[in-house]
């Protein structure tokens, strides 16, 4: 438990005092800016609204879209360095030879990735506040939006953390990542394109715009989180295993 | 503090350890010596518990590394080849993080931290980013990482590789000021670094033992003992005198530019005769072919020459072992 909180905060301590941390949130802010007032600037010049849509939930839900792109940029990039650059330096060596448990490693490094995607989305409260100052702000859609978020990211960064700790070089990392989150993206696209069948849910299951869509109404679907739910555990579970594998290496 | 017995490891096919077998006990300073690519940062690298040994065991202050490995892992300081750190980190952020690592007791941190600054000399560079800092502060930073906690044992794998004369001689007084309650392994290979810091040695070439004892006893092993002899020579008969002397071997000779009456002879004395009865038969036959002995200096065997007699020895018997290798 030691070895966990010395890691979570060294790992927290470097995100942020190297310039990764400040360009992706940079970067990441200047595009939820730009969807969020094309957003607002569509519900603005429309003359009716219905009830169950306004800017928060076409944000968070129908156009979920733009959102989880930019996330399928951030989360890899996030995550890339995590395992990679300790390998590529060799501090890898000076960490493993502590009494620390692959485990503790694993999930400290994780939950400093995961509080700093948490920390990347903080500033876009702000919208929240803004629209509150022209209409009526549901509270609890908002909670279960960015509960939504937050497991589309939980899954993310584990995969990030497991391909990082796959190879030496975090442009490798990077790559995979992407790959690999783009693939799951894409499987969740396939619920617009198949007949009716198996298939076509299991598409819709794994979803994360569905998931979004169903999160910005309101609904939260156990099936959603455990789905994020295992994907993460799924992702650190591996990468404890591979962490563990150096040993034999 | 230090057990191996029948420590192998390979890396697949290429087998960098083999049935390696020695003993550290507490309080000594052992250097642990072989060329490059002999095997030594794998071993200390299996000590440390970073890697998995293949076979054979490995005992740590009495913990087994395979059955009990974090208690192991907290009786020893590791400071890994090439020191790596977090180049983004101050010094002391890197220190405290080690620090709560090892498991220091939260209220002992500062001052355990402190100390360990101080001892590796790093006190005044506290709040200096790693990634500022020389290599030879750096290596410092590295070996306060491994007093932090203030270990029984320290392994260091070649402390000195990398640094100026300067640092060197300040890191290998470090080392001697480390010593006393605590057991010190350290790799290099450079053999003056061994007989500066040293009492024992273990020598590997090629992933075996090849020699260990203490630093006098390795350069006893020296068969070959060499005596230098300052001579006037008007008459030129002192190549027959030393031949004429069974168990002497004249290795080498010169003349001084513009006196070559003056010379200075190299002889080895061979194999297990008596250095002192030998010594005096060579005086004698000097003295009656009319040579004057200016000087008779014996010529210790450097560990240098017995390192390579033994390593060189070595590789003629083992052709067919595969080549060690550091990953």
């Amino acid at each position: 438990m030691n070895g966990f909180l010395a890691i979570y905060r060294r790992e927290l301590l470097s995100l942020w005092v190297t310039p990764l941390a400040w360009v992706l949130l940079t970067v990441f802010l200047l595009l939820q800016g730009a969807i969020f007032y094309s957003i607002v600037s569509h519900f603005a010049s429309m003359p009716d609204v219905s009830v169950d849509t306004g800017p928060l939930q076409a944000y968070f839900g129908q156009e979920s879209i733009f959102l989880l792109m930019t996330l399928l940029l951030v989360c890899p990039a996030l995550s890339m360095r995590v395992f990679a650059e300790e390998r590529r330096s060799g501090t890898i060596e000076a960490l493993l030879t502590t009494p620390v448990t692959p485990g503790s490693v694993v999930l400290g490094k994780y939950a400093a990735l995961l509080t700093t995607y948490a920390l990347i989305w903080a500033p876009t409260l702000l919208y929240v506040v803004i629209l509150r100052k022209t209409g009526v702000v549901d509270w609890g859609v908002v909670g279960s939006s960015y509960l939504g978020l937050l497991g589309i990211g939980a899954a993310y960064l584990s995969l990030g953390t497991l391909m990082s700790a796959m190879t030496k070089s975090q442009l490798v990392a990077l790559l995979l990542t992407i790959f690999l989150e783009f693939g799951l993206f894409i499987l969740g696209v396939g619920e617009y394109i198949f007949d009716p069948g198996v298939f076509r849910d299991l598409c819709a299951h794994v979803s994360m715009m569905g998931q979004m869509e169903d999160f910005s109404k309101g609904i939260l679907d156990l099936r959603r989180v455990v789905f994020d739910g295992t994907v993460s555990s799924l992702g650190l579970f591996v990468t404890t295993r591979v962490v563990d594998s150096w040993r034999w290496g | 503090m230090i057990e191996v017995s029948n420590l192998t490891k390979d890396y697949g096919t290429v087998v960098a350890v083999r049935e390696l077998s020695f003993s550290v006990e507490k309080g000594e300073i052992v250097g642990f010596l072989g060329p490059n690519g002999a095997g030594k940062s794998t071993t200390l690298r299996v000590l440390s518990g970073f890697l998995g040994a293949t076979s054979g065991r490995v005992r740590i202050a009495g913990h087994d590394i395979a059955e009990a490995p974090r208690a192991a892992r907290r009786a020893l300081g590791y400071m890994p080849e090439s020191a790596p750190l977090y180049p983004e980190l101050r010094v002391f952020e890197y220190l405290q993080f080690r620090a709560r690592l090892k498991e220091v007791r939260r209220d002992k941190q500062r001052a355990a931290i402190a100390h360990a600054m101080e001892r590796a000399g790093v006190a005044h560079m506290a709040s200096t980013v790693i990634g500022h800092l020389s290599k030879g502060y750096r290596q410092r930073v590295a070996l306060a990482d491994a007093l932090v906690a203030d270990p029984p044992l320290l392994i260091l794998d070649e402390p000195t590789a990398g640094l100026d004369p300067n640092q060197i001689r300040e890191v290998r007084s470090l080392i001697k000021d480390l010593a006393g309650e605590r057991t010190i392994l350290l790799s290099t290979h450079i053999l003056s670094e061994v007989e500066a810091t040293c009492e024992r040695a273990i020598v590997i070439d090629r992933g075996q033992l090849v020699a260990e004892g203490r630093i006098e006893e390795l350069r006893g092993r020296q068969k070959a003992r060499r005596l230098c002899v300052r001579v006037r020579d008007p008459n030129g008969g002192a190549e027959a005198a030393i031949s004429a002397i069974s168990g002497l071997r004249l290795s080498s000779f010169s003349s001084e530019p513009g006196a070559p009456e003056r010379r200075t002879l190299h002889v080895s004395l061979h194999e297990e005769l008596a250095a002192e009865a030998v010594i005096e038969s060579l005086v004698r036959a000097f003295t009656e072919a009319g040579i004057g002995i200016h000087a008779l200096i014996p010529e210790q065997a450097s560990l240098e020459q017995v390192f390579s007699a033994l390593t060189a020895h070595e590789k003629a018997h083992t052709g067919k072992s595969e080549p060690g290798s550091t990953p």
